[in-house]
């Protein structure tokens, strides 16, 4: 506690020092650490007028591209770097920093009318993988399912695909929308869909269901009884200079109100203020 | 006075001076022209290179044999069947809906409405022509989708009578036609009379019993191929629209003089005289339009759903489906670019597809083009 | 056929024909109309107190002495209601464990959900994002709200063998006996003074920066994105555009490379615009290196290619359309070719030539795949001029798909996604009516 309370007090300092250089901090990547780091960059711009932080919301792979070939300064990702991507980047001469910003979960959603109460990560698999097709083989309704999932570009697909399905397909009839914010919307609109979104989109709309007995919330993400759960990345090409505004940037996850901020926007901080 | 004479009469050098700037300036103009010949090169040149290290690695079968489309998966799987057939299954949505709505009204603008109103429909075409196709897919998504994932069935009523009525009328009115044909003359007016009644009945009756099935019909889900299919159709209005009105009326006045005073009505005209001259228009005019359905992107990514899978039965509009363009701008996000892996240049592959489909689908309506040009350039 | 049903066929023909066209003008009605009436709603609706605070306090307009009053009077109006909560709090201490634990988790939807209606409670700690900080400025989000508390949703699940059936259980039921049960015909009562909905023509949405991710504000990064990009590809196109059309309509000769170069034109033009995308990523940025990462410049190129054969065929129709007795009156003059194109031919084609410029602007303005790759962000400030050079942009077609299908909170914005989709349209309508207009003029001109 006491070392965070001083790396704030530094951070800070060093805010008034870096405050006279004005910059551009270009922020791209993944839209699911998006809303994180759009309310970082308004925070941050509004603390130090003059620096323009730019955020873009294409993807992971996106995000790793562009800090390789070095057209971003920090790259979001809701995944860790790949393999090749690591490869690329010594190739290049860039060596990514990873920060844990922020810990998310992936909360199964239904329709509030559904009347399921749970589900395991078997009948969530079994679902996606096409094997269960009605909800009368879940105990609801006779009502076929409408399966919903995120974009193949987004790194939460990739987390669903490898935690749920592990390495098996996805069913082809199944609906591709382009946000967690959209795939709320579905769910909230078709009374017989399912779909995962990050917990913090769960809102009344929509009944988030306990996997293996365990709800989705940020305490059960948090001591890791929640099945789904996974942390969210900011990537810098090295360690930034001490002070400079890329640093208090990328840090601001560490300071009160970079927690606020998280907790705010949906996500579960890793500082415990 | 006597300097303005000898300017006027060009000593050689001078002439020869002036016409060697002028291929100068000639040649210069001719390379600033050449800018649309080197991009359409280079386009060909950039996306063929990107798109080749996915052949080398995969091969070219998998792409368009394979419906399994995993991208992501571990191993990937790269078959883009479905992806081609969904960009297939709207663009003929899209035709269905755009093709006969767009040759009705280029031949009303052509040949039935007077002058003053056409100078009033024009704009119309003009407008819908130029909303950017993000607002077509706003619409698509955030206004029609809900529309039909709450009143389809309904909405596929109304549109059954409003398609099949003046179709069905018309149908009922050739079939009396033919049927009184061998009656009486005094008899002919009462016996089509009855005749046309009867069958209106008849029309009315099955119409209704359609409307009822169809508002029975519930859908699942409103982002689908039939929401797409109806949104690209309505912007691929104006190119059918515009392109067809102007090869009808480029077959000419004296084709239709010549035609009237033979004693032809102004739809036999059409049918027997302008539509089979500017036919060849009309085609080309249905290839532009089906082109602007084919390469839109913001539309079908936002409203398409974007499931990759060849919908059961095949032309099945209600469920969703997954496009070529949508494919690349939705998945470009992701592809690990930098180390050309095979899922960054599958979807240059995808963007080749693309290409090449318009690139023949404008040499042919170029072709056509030109072709009607010079037989009714030849005619007058 | 006898003469009858020959006529008979005609006029079915006429009316099938006028019905197609009246379909078509139907569905652009059908089209435009939720757009401009709901797109309005982002500049001209019903203001609330917490609205006119906001616009006084991040933008610094506005009377600060009348905000001051105004909030006063909506603090007294409220102060009941906090007072009953307050007093619900004090019973809530003295109830036994279990029913106690039962109101707690309502209370706290209770609360949250008075917090977005009315802004921060008396007693919450300090918060550090906007969309804390203000309740809701608009009078339709409040009544939303509103009906929220008062009732919660419930589902009853008796029937198996269909989906839950939606109830609305009123929260005063819930609360009945305690002391917070006044809170809620008190509050349906009372909005009203609580808000004090006025309503307002807020126009500066244009000019506006937008704040918390467009939860407040307006939209003028975006339009500023939009304006920079179409200036960029106008500036680009227009030069390469008016030569090659000069080019193509005075010095060609009917030769092989001239119709070579057509038909790439015409292909140009029927390039799908995602494969402008591509190749803007893979030539500009990769290649060319216009810039670092995506930018306006990198953007306006691959827009400038995307419109150049619109420009070309515009002009080429403009030149053509010039009478040949001016062109023929200059080179009896002894006007060199060159001379006469510049000081005869472009100025008599120029409405023409600014028609398919303005229509090409609009293009150019709502395109958004070729800007996917090249120049769109989703949040940035509005640059200055030498910006953008290197540094992208929002702009108003990105960022209304951005907003639409990536937003969190999707439904709490709809206004001013529909307030976007409106300018955009708008925008691109304005320069429509434009060529249209001089169109008309020209048309005029050359008649009389």
């Amino acid at each position: 506690m006491k070392i965070l309370y001083g790396f704030l007090i530094v951070s800070l300092m060093a805010g008034f020092l870096g405050a006279a250089e004005a910059g551009k901090i270009t922020v791209d990547g993944s839209t699911t650490v998006g809303p994180i780091a759009k309310a970082f960059a308004e925070f941050y711009m509004k603390q130090h007028p003059g620096v323009n932080i730019t955020v873009s919301e294409s993807g992971s792979g996106n995000g790793a591209k562009s800090l390789i070939n070095g057209s971003c300064q920090v790259a979001t990702m809701s995944r860790i770097m790949k393999q090749n991507e690591y490869e690329a980047a010594v190739h290049s001469e860039v060596l990514p920093i990873s920060f844990v910003v922020a810990l998310d979960g992936i909360a199964m959603i239904v329709h509030p009318g559904n009347p399921i109460r749970e589900l395991t990560m078997e009948q969530i698999k079994n679902v996606y993988i096409g094997k269960i097709k009605n909800w009368n083989q879940l105990g609801g309704p006779n009502v076929p399912i409408v399966i919903i999932s995120r974009d193949t570009n987004s790194g939460t697909y990739e987390t669903f695909e490898t935690r749920v399905l592990k390495g098996e397909k996805i069913v082809k009839n199944c609906e591709y929308v382009g946000s967690s914010g959209a795939i709320r919307q579905r769910v909230q609109s078709t009374p017989a869909a399912i779909g995962y979104v990050g917990i913090g989109f769960i809102d009344s709309t929509v009944k988030a269901l306990p996997v293996n007995n365990v709800p989705p919330s940020p305490e059960t993400v948090k001591d890791g009884s929640y099945p789904i759960g996974r942390p969210l990345y900011m990537y810098t090409n090295d360690y930034p200079k001490m002070g400079s505004d890329l640093y208090l940037f990328v840090n601001l996850f560490l300071t009160k109100k970079g927690q606020e901020i998280i907790e705010e926007t949906g996500f579960i901080p890793v500082t415990n203020y | 006075m006597q300097r303005n004479e000898r300017n006027l009469i060009m000593s050689d050098a001078v002439s020869r001076l002036r016409r060697l700037t002028a291929l100068i300036l000639k040649g210069f103009l001719l390379l600033a022209t050449a800018l649309s010949l080197v991009a359409v090169l280079l386009i060909i040149a950039y996306i063929t290179r990107d798109a080749f290290p996915f052949f080398k690695l995969r091969g070219l079968g998998e792409l368009f044999k394979s419906t399994a489309w995993f991208p992501s998966g571990h191993p990937p799987e790269f078959g883009a069947l479905a992806i081609i057939f969904g960009s297939g299954l709207v663009t003929l949505g899209a035709i269905v809906v755009a093709v006969p709505l767009g040759i009705a009204a280029a031949i009303a603008l052509s040949d039935i409405l007077p002058y003053r109103l056409r100078q009033t429909v024009k704009p119309v075409i003009e407008i819908l022509a130029a909303i950017p196709s993000v607002a077509y897919g706003f619409f698509a998504l955030v206004i029609f989708a809900p529309l039909l994932q709450n009143r389809g069935g309904s909405l596929l009523a109304l549109a059954s009578w409003i398609i099949a009525l003046p179709l069905g009328l018309l149908l009922i009115f050739a079939v009396t036609e033919i049927a009184t044909r061998s009656i009486r003359e005094d008899m002919v007016k009462p016996a089509r009379l009855i005749l046309a009644a009867v069958l209106t009945a008849i029309l009315c009756r099955s119409l209704l019993a359609l409307s009822a099935m169809l508002s029975a019909v519930k859908i699942s889900s409103g982002t689908n191929a039939l929401n797409v299919s109806i949104i690209l159709g309505i912007m691929a209005l104006p190119t059918i629209v515009s392109v067809a009105e102007d090869s009808l009326q480029a077959a000419g006045r004296e084709l239709r003089e010549g035609s009237y005073a033979l004693g032809a009505t102004r739809a036999e005209t059409l049918f027997k005289v302008v539509i089979p001259a500017a036919g060849s228009g009309i085609i080309a005019a249905i290839i532009l339009g089906v082109m602007r359905a084919v390469g839109e992107t913001m539309v079908v990514w936002m409203a398409s759903g974007n499931a990759a899978q060849i919908p059961s039965p095949w032309f099945n509009f209600l469920s969703p489906v997954r496009t070529l363009t949508a494919t690349i701008a939705g998945d470009m996000g992701e592809a690990d670019q930098v180390t050309g892996s095979s899922r960054y240049h599958v979807l240059f592959a995808l963007a080749l597809c693309l290409l090449l489909t318009s690139f023949v689908a404008n040499l042919i309506s170029e072709w056509i083009l030109r072709r009607q040009q010079r037989r009714l350039g030849g005619l007058k | 056929m006898n003469l009858g049903s020959r006529k008979l066929f005609d006029r079915s023909l006429t009316g099938i024909s006028v019905m197609a066209v009246f379909l078509m003008a139907l569905s652009l009605l059908v089209l435009l109309g939720p757009i401009f009436s709901r797109g309005l709603g982002a500049f001209i609706f019903r203001a609330t107190s917490e609205h006119r605070r906001m616009i006084l306090e991040q933008f610094g307009r506005g009377d600060e002495e009348d905000v001051a009053a105004e909030m006063q009077a909506v603090a007294r109006a409220r102060r009941p209601l906090y007072g009953m909560l307050k007093k619900f709090e004090d019973e809530l201490k003295n109830m036994e464990y279990g029913k106690r634990l039962g109101y707690r988790a309502q209370l706290k939807e209770v609360k949250n959900l008075l917090h977005d209606l009315l802004g921060p409670l008396p007693g919450e700690p300090e918060t550090v994002m906007l969309r804390q900080e203000y309740g809701q400025t608009r009078w339709d989000r409040a009544q939303a709200k509103l009906g929220q508390i008062l009732f919660s949703e419930q589902w009853d699940y008796s029937d198996k063998s269909s989906m839950g059936k939606k109830m609305l259980l009123p929260r005063r039921q819930f609360f009945a006996g305690t002391q917070l049960e006044p809170l809620f015909p008190y509050l349906k009562n009372n909005l009203v003074q609580m808000l004090r909905p006025h309503l307002v023509f807020y126009w500066r949405f244009l000019t506006d920066t937008s704040l918390d991710s467009h939860l407040f504000g307006g939209i003028w990064p975006e339009v500023l994105g939009t304006f920079y990009l179409t200036l960029g590809a106008i500036l680009l196109a227009i030069p390469f555009g008016i030569i090659a059309a000069i080019y193509l309509s005075e010095f060609a000769s009917a030769g092989r490379l001239v119709s070579m170069l057509r038909v790439c034109i015409s292909t140009l033009a029927g390039v799908p615009s995602i494969v402008f995308g591509l190749f803007g990523l893979a030539f500009f940025i990769n290649t060319l290196h216009l810039s670092s990462s995506k930018s306006v410049l990198a953007g306006s190129a691959t827009l400038a290619l995307l419109i150049l054969p619109t420009i070309i065929r515009s002009a080429e129709e403009a030149l053509k359309a010039v009478p040949h007795t001016y062109k023929e009156a200059a080179l009896s003059l002894g006007a060199s070719q060159m001379r006469m194109v510049l000081t005869v031919l472009l100025p008599a084609a120029l409405p023409g030539i600014l028609t398919g410029i303005i229509i090409s602007m609009g293009r150019a303005a709502g395109e958004t795949a070729p800007i996917i790759f090249t120049a769109a962000v989703s949040v940035g400030q509005p640059l200055k001029i030498w910006e953008t050079l290197s540094q992208p942009t929002p702009a108003l077609p990105w960022n209304i798909y951005n907003l639409a299908t990536e937003h969190q909170a999707v439904d709490e914005i709809r206004h001013v996604q529909f307030g976007m989709v409106l300018t955009l349209v708008l925008l691109v309508l304005l320069l429509n009516l434009a060529a249209i207009l001089i169109r008309a003029r020209i048309s005029k001109k050359m008649r009389g």
